[in-house]
């Protein structure tokens, strides 16, 4: 399946791997031996071809044409020239950051003094497993409670109310930033383990010594965090926040199960804009484009933000 | 002295204050769900909310005999364990080759591999949706098994390879000398002294694999090769309403094996949650 977009594939990135996949003579010569790495690798990277660089060449051709349900029409730019003046792609690119950015702030922040209490504390490994809970939940289960707690069964509203902070329940649904800030809670529910894990992880590898050395001259515990313990685990903080940011950036699941978008659009990430004109309105053409251009801004922040990363890391 | 032992004591209050404070925020809405799962339907949706609602293990019972749960656990079974293996066999060979030899383009492969994990679901969905149909595969475990190995495959090989580079060459070199060959060598060296690599790496896959939803949704478009992730959206059952306690139960079905299998390789999870790139802990 797929096979023909495989030559074109090779040329351009990994050409050495993909040519591995011809019969070689079966005698252990020098040149088996030369390429023998290649083969190893070459079959993940064939297969990862097939559902990065098949469908990358393939949302390309597409989004060059209208279509529907019949045969492709060539429209040329037609596309993309409408993308650019549509004004719910531009509203589901700005909601994709502002949910995105503020939601990736706030676990940074919570998780770090999480692991600033944590890491030293004689129950660390209890608070690690409690903290993890929300995170073994199917995301779509999370998304369950989050719209029953807040939306169906109103349960937010209902405690607010009882401890006098509010006189009737709140319309979450009709409000754009309600509704942002509920998916915003959701994912932070969720997800704030995720880097709490890995800074208390961080923290914990870190020389007990030079943090003792401190203490003896008579730093506090906050200025040895602030001060010393912060600073190296910088490359740390970028991987995890990284990783943790291609997840969000991409978030669907709530957006599909908790507000569907609205209220008008006010939600709608680029994740489930793509979704809604391509599989509601089955306008593939027009979801191509709006897949190329997130392909686009994907390919060049994992060039220079995510390879320097992953590279500062390791040494 | 005193007043140094006295702000101590302070620390250790607002220390406990804070990690309590957000361990309740974590175990509350886990613990009124599960109470959803164990009362009538009747009292899910109510004009006030209901705290201490009547056991019932209707939700159980629906779950069994009005929905073929029994298969759509078979299906997620067998679409993870399958897309495990394959992942496995693709990984393990690629991460040896990424961290044992020196070749041209090595790194920008290793890079690709890598960069594949950025690659948003929501892109490639449409192609790999007209793929899978081509290929006669759409409703069908098979292509969920494909699609989950896909996903996790820079994961798998990313954490393999990382704990590989930990292995002394020292003790290949002994082996080498010896005139073992390169596979073997593999088989029977490295791959016993990674095997806690192996299996975190092996346990992450499954748990993204397990929460995998817009693919699923797109591949698995009737009951046929629902699984436990993508039946949940569908107990939102047209007339009948969102089944919650329903949703609520099978939640914590998926829960608990995900739970225990996390908590047995706890100290490996910070390195395989980063791919390898952070270590300890």
């Amino acid at each position: 399946m797929g096979t023909s977009s495989l030559p074109d594939a090779g040329a351009t990135a990994v050409a050495p791997a993909m040519a591995l996949t011809r019969p070689k003579p079966r005698r252990r010569s020098k040149r088996l031996k030369a390429w023998f790495p290649y083969l190893l690798v070459a079959p993940a990277v064939i297969y990862l071809f097939l559902i990065t660089l098949y469908p990358g060449v393939y949302a390309i051709i597409q989004s060059f044409h209208a279509v529907k349900f019949g045969p492709w029409q060539p429209v040329g730019f037609a596309n993309y020239v409408k993308l650019f003046g549509d004004y719910q792609f531009w509203g589901a690119l700005w909601n994709t950051f502002v949910i995105g950015s503020i939601a990736l702030t706030l676990q940074c922040v919570i998780a770090l003094t999480l692991a600033f209490y944590a890491y030293r504390d004689p129950w660390v490994q209890g608070w690690r497993i409690i903290f993890l809970v929300p995170m073994l939940f199917m995301p779509s289960a999370v998304a369950f409670i989050f719209k029953l707690a807040f939306l169906d069964a109103r349960v937010f509203s209902d405690l607010l109310m009882r401890v006098g902070l509010i006189d009737s329940n709140l319309s979450i649904q009709s409000s754009i930033w309600m509704s942002r800030s509920l998916l915003i809670i959701a994912d932070v529910w969720q997800w704030t383990p995720f880097l709490f894990i890995i800074f208390v992880a961080a923290l914990q590898g870190q020389d007990e010594e030079v943090e003792e050395a401190a203490r003896l001259d008579g730093a506090s515990w906050a200025a040895i965090f602030w001060n010393i313990s912060l600073p190296l685990m910088k490359p740390v903080i970028a991987v995890a926040l990284i990783l943790r940011g291609i997840d969000i950036t991409t978030m669907f699941t709530n957006v599909f199960i908790i507000t569907k978008g609205g209220p008008a659009f006010g939600t709608e990430t680029i994740s489930y804009f793509i979704y809604r004109t391509g599989f509601k309105f089955f306008n593939f053409g027009y979801a191509s484009a709006a897949s190329v251009v997130m392909l686009i801004i994907t390919i060049i922040i994992a060039q220079f933000v995510v390879k320097r990363a992953f590279v500062s890391v390791r040494t | 002295m005193a007043s140094q032992r006295r702000k101590r004591g302070e620390n250790l209050v607002i220390r406990y204050l804070i990690l309590g404070a957000w361990a309740l925020f974590c175990l509350m809405p886990v613990l009124w769900f599960l109470s959803i799962g164990l009362r009538p339907r009747v009292e899910i949706i109510t004009p006030q909310p209901i705290y201490w609602p009547t056991f019932s293990l209707d939700a159980w019972h629906m779950i069994w005999e009005d929905w073929p749960m029994a298969k759509y656990l078979r299906n997620s079974i067998l679409a993870i364990f399958g897309s495990v293996l394959i992942d496995l066999v693709l990984g393990i060979p690629a991460a040896y080759s990424l961290a044992r030899y020196q070749y041209r383009g090595r790194d920008d492969i290793a890079f690709y591999i890598l960069s594949t994990r950025m690659m948003a679901p929501a892109i490639v969905a449409i192609p790999i949706f007209f793929l899978f149909r081509n290929a006669g595969l759409l409703d069908t475990i098979w292509a969920l098994m494909l699609i989950y190995a896909a996903i996790n495959l820079s994961f798998v090989t990313w954490i393999i390879r990382s704990y590989m580079l930990d292995i002394p060459k020292e003790l290949e070199d002994a082996a080498r000398t010896d005139g073992a060959s390169d596979l073997r060598i593999l088989w029977e060296i490295i791959i016993p002294a990674i095997l806690p690599g192996i299996i975190t790496a092996s346990v992450i896959a499954m748990i993204f694999a397990i929460n995998e939803f817009l693919f699923t949704l797109l591949i698995a478009s009737t009951p046929n090769a629902y699984t436990m992730s993508v039946a949940l959206a569908n107990f939102t059952g047209g007339s009948d309403g969102v089944i919650y306690n329903a949703i609520a139960l099978v939640a914590f079905l998926a829960f608990v094996p995900v739970f225990l299998v996390v908590v047995a390789i706890q100290k490996h999870l910070s390195r395989g949650l980063t791919m390898g790139a952070v270590k300890g802990g």
